[in-house]
């Protein structure tokens, strides 16, 4: 429970660096994300959770946890997919950066956290990670990769994929509540 | 005589031929099924409440970046195939539904006979 809690603040902290302290108010030390580079975070941010989902495919005998992460598991996929078709035809090549680094850094700890427990535990800390997570994703997406893209369909991909986040974090809040028997 | 009798006959068989004819041409038309479609996009059933008439048929159309599935809500009656981006699938309304995708179960809709 601590650990989600500190999760959860490191990914607040981690968005409030992001959107805040970079914000076109903060004035000229905005860390300027290239095309190539929010190509890479939004790749790492779909992977992250892919990574996620196969930790509980392999803790998780609960059925409604087992279908959220499959859920999970196909769709990142296909963003990623759908993600690399098209700076293929852009010519980008996604380049690692800061942000990419942040989320991976966060992931490995959580992924840590998320293997030391088992049974209803781990359901309870996947899922609060889940919304944590996606709360954090969905904000990283509207506050910073959609503002810093420059290619237009970039950015149109990008807004196509914040409806498929939220319907995510709407998922993960409904098995929540299942799980705490609400 | 025979003349008059024939030209009273015919006069008799047309006014019975026309009155025949109108009487067929009284009945409306058999109503014929409409097709209505639903879109599946941004995560959701659009529009997710819909109007139709007994035996319209009704195509469900994935335009979204992800799979979706059309589920009755009690997951007993009907269910279509997981409908990969750009794929439809159809049926026919003989009845009151309601319907989700098991893959989002957030997503939600209804289709209302009336």
């Amino acid at each position: 429970m601590k650990r989600i809690r500190s999760f959860t603040a490191c990914a607040i902290g981690l968005l409030f660096s992001l959107t805040v302290l970079h914000s076109p108010v903060a004035g000229q030390n905005n860390p300027k994300l290239s095309d190539a580079e929010v190509a890479h975070t939004a790749v790492t941010a779909n992977q992250i959770d892919i990574d996620y989902a196969k930790i509980a495919k392999e803790r998780s005998k609960n059925t409604e946890v087992l279908k959220f992460a499959e859920t999970m598991t196909n769709d990142h996929k296909a963003v990623i997919e759908q993600a690399v078709a098209l700076v293929t035809k852009l010519g980008v090549t996604p380049q690692d950066n800061a942000v990419s680094k942040n989320l991976l850094a966060d992931a490995e700890k959580t992924s840590k956290m998320l293997r030391t427990k088992s049974g209803k535990t781990f359901d309870k800390a996947y899922i609060d990670n889940e919304v944590a997570y996606h709360k954090a994703v969905i904000a990283s997406v509207e506050g910073l990769l959609i503002p810093e893209s420059e290619n237009a369909e970039l950015k149109a991909f990008l807004q196509n994929v914040v409806p498929a986040l939220k319907a995510h974090l709407e998922h993960a809040q409904m098995v929540q509540k299942q799980l705490s028997g609400k | 005589m025979n003349h008059a009798r024939i030209t009273i006959r015919y006069s008799l068989f047309m006014s019975f031929l026309v009155l025949f004819l109108l009487y067929l041409t009284s009945f409306s038309a058999p109503y014929k099924p409409a097709t209505h479609t639903v879109e599946i996009s941004q995560m959701k059933f659009k529009p997710a409440a819909l109007d139709v008439k007994k035996g319209d048929k009704v195509v469900f159309i994935n335009k979204d970046i992800v799979f979706h599935d059309v589920t009755e809500t009690s997951g007993k009656s009907w269910k279509s195939p997981a409908l990969a981006p750009g794929k439809s699938w159809s049926m026919v309304v003989t009845q009151n539904q309601s319907y989700y995708c098991s893959i989002h179960p957030v997503m939600k809709g209804s289709i209302t006979v009336k």
